[in-house]
């Protein structure tokens, strides 16, 4: 057996750029599955501890006014185990540079250990609820601290009540809620510049915004296996009298679904990549250990003969694929964990979640050596079975020429005729070896598709940018007012130096009834002529914004069942007492990469409003040298309460998008290495089994590079249609990886350049052409007379 | 007055394996003249063939000149030497050496492609009378069936020189003095130089020259006077 051992690893020395070939693609597999199960495990953990040591809410109930004694009410309830209620609200922020950002005011009664939604402190001190200095104390988000370069105890002011009210920062404090801190669903990355918590004590919040004793939302932590849906129904019952605006599920929670949209997407890619490079690997090594058993017929009846038994010679060569296995598994590991402490640190930053991130996930590391020792016995038992029948006196002698036959395309004569004859030996090579054909083809489609995957999202992203950035919007700024104005007091934005387009627009939050449905949504009201915003159809074409009737977005119109003709029940939920519920007819779906609105014309919306000729907000073009000096004239005017601008989100979106580069560049990698590792393997076996054919050819008087161009055709014949069909496997498996990470919030259109086809196309012939080439290298050793030998 | 094809002049040939050297060729000179069929006659290990390798143009000699007509071969490289095969040289192994993904013809067709006037490679197959079979693969045809096939493909070329490595070592007699006639058919039809290397010296009876070596050096050479044909020959 020790002889066994010895001649394996001479057999791994021999062969040692296919073995490595072949670790390297376990390694990836292991390594990417280590590194992602690791990073899923570790923010799920992390999140779930953060969630239950803080209590976060399993429903959000958003009412107009309702007296804090309201939640003892709800607390009497048999399904509630623990109610909150607080006042949120998004207020204006005076910023140090004299700019606007908005900051959601979230109050908190003291003492906070038992509140739904706890805050954490992480510097500073909590906040006094009635200090002696008279100051109102507030804790704020780290990230929002230090991208204004704020620190402890400078002041903020915010706008309430038409007021600018100071506020004394005591301490930075996160909560379970705050985890991914965006507006609203239309923003889908943070700027912590522009926007930010402020965590205030609730006496102090109902004293800024005039609200004594009230509150306008109640969060719920119901007991386990209750019915959600029932209870918040009870719920919703009892706030009826108080203005019920919006309810709706942890779910929905707009820092939960960013969260838990990334853990799916990564237990996905945990699942669905790692799978593919083993199984390429076990095929590589089940075609390699399959075809050293054929070539070694001699040795192995010698064995045989000397008294070696069948299992024993099946465990020598399967020993090969589990070295291979073994190998991989150790580089894997020490991979996947320097990726995932990668991975882990990027998630820490990209998330606030206090709890330590990081740990090795035992778990996870003994998956991965079962699955890769049980690919490569697999693989390795199942190209050795053929051992058994081995007879040792017959494969000791001379064996004919290996049969061969006709492939298919010669049953048509015609075409047969006219293929050249180097061609012709590629054809049938192929078909002689459909197996190893087949598997150089799977791997070579898996690899550009991988290719198409890795730049995929860059189009799609660049796609979304382009089609919310260019196509959906045209205003440089977009201004709210604390309360409605007149249109014509819209005058007062023209007189800004640099502003040349204004243009009305009324928001309203509303809900929306269709039979026994109803939905939550805004509804934004526009000039039918507008030349700011464009609502459009999924195929990219622009709606016109209808004079009566609504444009539904999609994805409200979905949850409600409903298309166009359809009626539906429109409730504001705001300016209650002078509003009126109207039933609007469906004109249109519009499609909405970013947010989720509907529109109505502007004269639609004031009728909602019970008003005319009002609006909220409004839309400004504006010279492009100007931008800066507008928004500071535009920060200077009290009644706006948030100024946002095109460029400056477009510059956030793209700052978050650097980190993309590392991925891609990453998958770029593990795909050619599959690329090549797979060439490579298939084109050495291909070069090795046939040298004395191509030393015959030799003393025949072909050149090396005619042999070396009849082994490219081979591998072209396989590769070829790889690379070709691997594009729209691309295509459907970044279809299927988005389906599976979309949420009712997030959800990414599948958009794939021309150019990253191209390139996916190129880069499968590099690797094809690298592979080809490495694999074959030793042509330039063969010697025609190796030819005369006598055949062993 | 013959003709001289190839001169080979005072040629040597050591291999150096780990710290022996071999002498494989020791000072061997040797004319081979246009048309005739000239046999090398020597056990395993005399040397017979490398000396085919080094006419073929397939290994050089450590020292000494090859010239076929004026040209040293000992000059070329290997670009050289290959151009060298593929016009002058046919080669026909004892085992073959068919592409064993080509059919019979297809075998002969690979060949000809390489140069520029060549015979029609179906006139080859029937040279060797195979023409019925040209649609079959190696593994459908017997060993002396698929060694004509590599005749018809040495000869596709209309090389000058055509060079047997034991051209019937792996053929049962009945077959193998076939191949032999065949050989020498393609002598009398295309006038080519036929050199076969063997240890099977019947074999020589059919040759006009007989040169004899053992332990890298040729020990004689002997003109035949009266070929015979190799239907007569019994081994």
């Amino acid at each position: 057996m020790k002889i066994l051992f010895i001649k394996l690893i001479r057999t791994i020395w021999k062969t040692k750029g296919q073995f490595l070939a072949m670790v390297s693609i376990v390694t990836i597999g292991i390594s990417i599955y280590i590194a992602i199960t690791t990073g899923f495990y570790n923010l799920r953990h992390s999140r779930d501890i953060f969630y239950q040591e803080n209590n976060f809410a399993d429903y959000y109930f958003q009412v107009i006014k309702a007296p804090e004694k309201i939640t003892n009410k709800i607390e009497a309830l048999p399904e509630v185990q623990k109610v909150s209620g607080r006042i949120q609200q998004d207020v204006p922020v005076i910023k140090n540079d004299k700019k606007r950002g908005t900051a959601r005011l979230t109050s908190y009664n003291l003492p906070i250990d038992k509140a739904v939604n706890r805050i954490q402190l992480l510097n500073g001190r909590f906040f006094d609820e009635n200090p002696l200095s008279g100051d109102i104390e507030v804790m704020i988000d780290p990230q929002h601290l230090s991208a204004n370069n704020l620190s402890m105890f400078d002041k903020i002011t915010i706008i309430a009540d038409e007021k600018q009210v100071p506020l004394t920062i005591v301490g930075t404090a996160t909560g379970p809620e705050f985890t991914y801190l965006i507006k609203d669903a239309a923003t889908l990355v943070p700027d912590p510049q522009k926007f930010g918590v402020i965590m205030i004590p609730t006496i102090q919040a109902q004293k800024i915004l005039k609200m004594d004793g009230q509150i306008n939302q109640i969060i719920v932590k119901f007991k386990p296996g209750i019915d959600q849906e029932k209870a918040a129904q009870k719920i919703e019952k009892i706030l009826e009298p108080y203005g019920n605006l919006a309810s709706f599920p942890r779910e929905q929670q707009l820092s939960h679904a960013a969260l838990q949209g990334e853990l799916d997407g990564l237990l996905t890619t945990s699942r669905f990549l790692p799978v593919l490079f083993l199984l390429v690997a076990a095929a590589a090594q089940f075609v390699l250990i399959r075809r050293m058993v054929q070539n070694q017929q001699t040795e192995i009846g010698i064995l045989k003969a000397l008294g070696y038994s069948g299992r024993s010679l099946i465990i020598h060569f399967t020993g090969y694929a589990l070295l291979v296995s073994v190998v991989g598994i150790i580089a894997g590991i020490i991979l996947g964990l320097i990726f995932a402490s990668a991975i882990s640190d990027l998630y820490a930053q990209f998330f606030n979640l206090p709890a330590a991130i990081g740990g090795i996930n035992v778990k996870t590391i003994i998956y991965s050596i079962i699955l890769s020792l049980s690919t490569g016995i697999i693989a390795g038992i199942s190209a050795t079975l053929s051992i058994v029948k081995i007879n040792p006196a017959e494969s000791m002698r001379l064996k004919p020429p290996v049969v061969r036959s006709h492939s298919l395309l010669e049953k048509w004569p015609w075409l047969w005729q006219k293929i050249d004859t180097s061609w012709r030996m590629g054809l049938r090579t192929v078909n002689r070896n459909r197996i190893r054909s087949t598997i150089t083809f799977a791997g070579v489609v898996i690899s550009v598709a991988l290719l198409v995957i890795s730049m995929f999202m860059n189009d799609s992203i660049d796609y979304m940018l382009d089609q919310h950035f260019n196509q959906e919007v045209n205003y440089d700024f977009m201004v709210r007012f604390s309360n409605p104005v007149k249109n014509s007091e819209l005058g007062i934005l023209y007189d800004i130096k640099g502003v040349n387009k204004v243009e009305p627009l009324l928001e309203i939050p509303v809900k929306i009834r269709y039979k026994d449905k109803r939905e939550n949504a805004l509804i934004i009201g526009l000039i039918p002529t507008s030349g700011m915003q464009f609502p459009v159809q999924k195929n990219g074409h622009k709606l016109s914004i209808p004079e009566e009737g609504i444009l539904l977005n999609e994805q409200t119109a979905k949850k409600l069942n409903v298309t166009v003709g359809d009626v539906i029940t429109v409730e504001p939920l705001i300016n209650k007492t002078k509003s009126k519920t109207r039933e609007l007819k469906i004109m249109g779906i519009n499609h909405q990469l970013m947010g989720g609105n509907s529109f109505v014309s502007l004269k639609q919306a004031n009728q909602l409003l019970n008003e005319a000729n009002t609006a909220n907000g409004a839309m400004l073009k504006a010279d492009r040298g100007k931008f800066s000096l507008i928004e500071k004239e535009l920060s200077n005017i009290t009644g706006i309460s948030s100024i946002s601008s095109r460029q400056s989100e477009r510059d956030n979106f793209m700052s978050m998008l650097d980190s993309l580069i590392y991925f891609i560049g990453i998958m770029l990698t593990f795909a050619i290495i599959l690329g090549f590792a797979i060439i490579y393997n298939s084109s050495i076996l291909s070069f090795n089994e046939r040298r004395r054919e191509f030393a015959s050819l030799q003393a025949m008087g072909f050149f090396k590079r005619d042999i070396s161009n009849l082994l490219l055709k081979e591998t072209v014949l396989e590769a070829a249609p790889g690379i070709i069909l691997g594009l729209p496997a691309g295509y459907i498996m970044a279809h299927s990886y988005v389906k599976s990470v979309s949420t009712d919030l997030y959800s990414m259109p599948v958009v794939i350049s021309p150019l990253t086809y191209f390139l996916a196309a190129l880069g499968g012939i590099i690797f094809v052409l690298i592979g080809h080439y490495w694999g074959i290298r030793r042509l330039k050793d063969l010697n025609p007379h190796e030819v005369l030998k006598n055949i062993d | 007055m013959k003709n001289t094809l190839l001169d080979i002049v005072n040629i040597s040939k050591v291999y150096r394996m780990g710290e022996i050297t071999v002498e494989a060729l020791q000072n061997i000179s040797l004319k081979i003249y246009e048309k005739e069929i000239i046999v090398i006659l020597g056990p395993s290990g005399s040397g017979k063939s490398t000396l085919l390798n080094i006419i073929g143009g397939m290994d050089k000699p450590t020292s000494g000149q090859v010239y076929f007509y004026d040209q040293d071969l000992t000059k070329l490289n290997d670009q050289g030497l290959t151009r060298y095969r593929r016009k002058e040289i046919g080669f026909v192994f004892q085992f073959y050496n068919l592409i064993a993904d080509l059919t019979a013809l297809e075998n002969v067709e690979l060949a000809a492609d390489l140069v520029e006037n060549p015979l029609s490679s179906i006139e080859a197959l029937k040279k060797v009378g195979l023409d019925q079979r040209k649609t079959h693969f190696p593994s459908q045809m017997s060993g002396g069936e698929q060694q004509r096939v590599a005749i018809a493909r040495a000869i596709v070329k209309k090389p000058r020189l055509l060079l047997c490595d034991e051209p019937t070592g792996a053929l049962d007699l009945e077959t193998g003095k076939k191949v032999l006639s065949l050989l020498r058919k393609i002598n009398e039809e295309l006038q080519t130089t036929i050199v076969i290397v063997t240890h099977n010296s019947a074999i020589s009876f059919m040759a006009h020259r007989i040169v004899r070596m053992g332990s890298g050096k040729i020990i004689e050479i002997k003109e035949n006077q009266n070929p015979v044909l190799p239907e007569r020959i019994e081994w």
